[in-house]
């Protein structure tokens, strides 16, 4: 990818101030980007990594925003539309999810998860593509989670799922207009928020440790591939979704460098 | 409304019980809240009192009567 291939662009990352998205937040600022991130709660966390972002050369500004809530996500549209006047690139990360089993979840569990990572992608879509005279691009962060069953995943899986199907249906309907729509789905990335998903739920860790590419996925690993989905260079790719999980989905019960007998 | 009336609406709207004892030492789960109820009572003490919580200080907070305690020494230091 060339350098700075993305210089003038402005760029909403939604729950853009730490983990994955603070990682694609300060890959699109390297890039040239102007970014704009939207945080839930941690007000000092999102001012650290506007202040990161800023150290790149480029603007960052802050919104705090519950994505769950329409009405916060018109505020936040209201603010952008203000301070910018236009969007060319819309990362929708932001996610959350009530950790049960599918007999142990209840409508509000349901509907919370639902409401922030699937349901916030159609009303951030809606209004970013008000915005994208230009065209632009959308990429959605979803996980392995959506296609494979994972202990107490069930909520966030099924939201996934979701979030991939709109992110076709997406992709088609907002082709005319100039705006590429595509997906990533990770395996489980280091972060802070795996941590807290694995110690309480007492899952063992070691599982996920491992891929057959030797390391886990790292946020880094998933901001690069936004930066090629953001770029004119992925131009062609409509509505796909793209697994970055160092291959472990395709060898999930591990796999070892074994040499065949000779003659066998 | 004052601080503690505050912070007794929002409890009780969220975790859906009337009769909760704010002062008591009994921790939320006790009460019958689970992650979703602290988690939107977090937020919604946020945006009512324009504070930030900070999630390694809940840590050391044990019971309901603490997390009050904390929450009034956040509103105070925004006074």
């Amino acid at each position: 990818m060339n350098e700075m291939s993305l210089k003038g662009k402005v760029a909403l990352i939604t729950g853009g101030s730490r983990g994955i998205g603070r990682a694609i937040t300060l890959k699109l600022a390297a890039e040239g980007a102007d970014v704009i991130i939207n945080y839930f709660r941690r007000r000092s966390t999102a001012e650290v990594t506007a202040q990161e972002a800023r150290d790149k050369g480029v603007a960052a500004h802050i919104i705090k925003a519950n994505v769950g809530e329409p009405e916060k996500i018109d505020s936040m549209f209201d603010e952008i539309e203000e301070k910018f006047g236009r969007l060319d690139i819309l990362i929708n990360n932001a996610a959350s999810g009530v950790a049960r089993s599918a007999l142990d979840l209840d409508s509000r569990g349901w509907d919370w998860t639902m409401d922030i990572n699937a349901r916030a992608f159609l009303l951030c879509a809606q209004r970013a593509a008000r915005l994208m005279k230009n065209g632009g691009k959308m990429v959605t962060i979803s996980s392995l989670g959506s296609r494979l069953v994972l202990p107490i995943y069930t909520a966030v899986g099924v939201s996934k799922a979701a979030l991939e199907a709109l992110t076709r249906y997406l992709a088609i309907e907002l082709a005319p207009q100039g705006i590429c729509v595509n997906g990533i789905a990770a395996a489980a990335v280091e972060t802070e928020a795996l941590k807290l998903y694995t110690s309480e739920q007492g899952l063992p860790q070691l599982s996920w440790q491992t891929t057959p590419a030797g390391r886990m996925v790292q946020p880094e690993d998933i901001a690069n591939v936004v930066a090629f989905l953001c770029s004119d260079e992925s131009a062609m790719i409509r509505g796909q979704i793209i697994v970055i999980d160092g291959g472990v989905s395709l060898a999930p019960i591990g796999y070892t460098d074994t040499k065949d007998d000779e003659g066998g | 409304m004052s601080v503690d009336e505050k912070i007794r609406e929002i409890v009780t709207r969220i975790i859906r019980k009337e009769d909760i004892d704010l002062n008591s030492t009994a921790t939320f789960k006790e009460v019958g809240a689970d992650s979703l109820d602290i988690v939107q009572i977090l937020v919604a003490l946020e945006e009512a009192f324009d504070i930030e919580i900070v999630d390694e200080d809940l840590k050391s907070v044990n019971n309901m009567k603490e997390f009050v305690t904390y929450i009034k020494s956040k509103v105070a230091e925004k006074v």
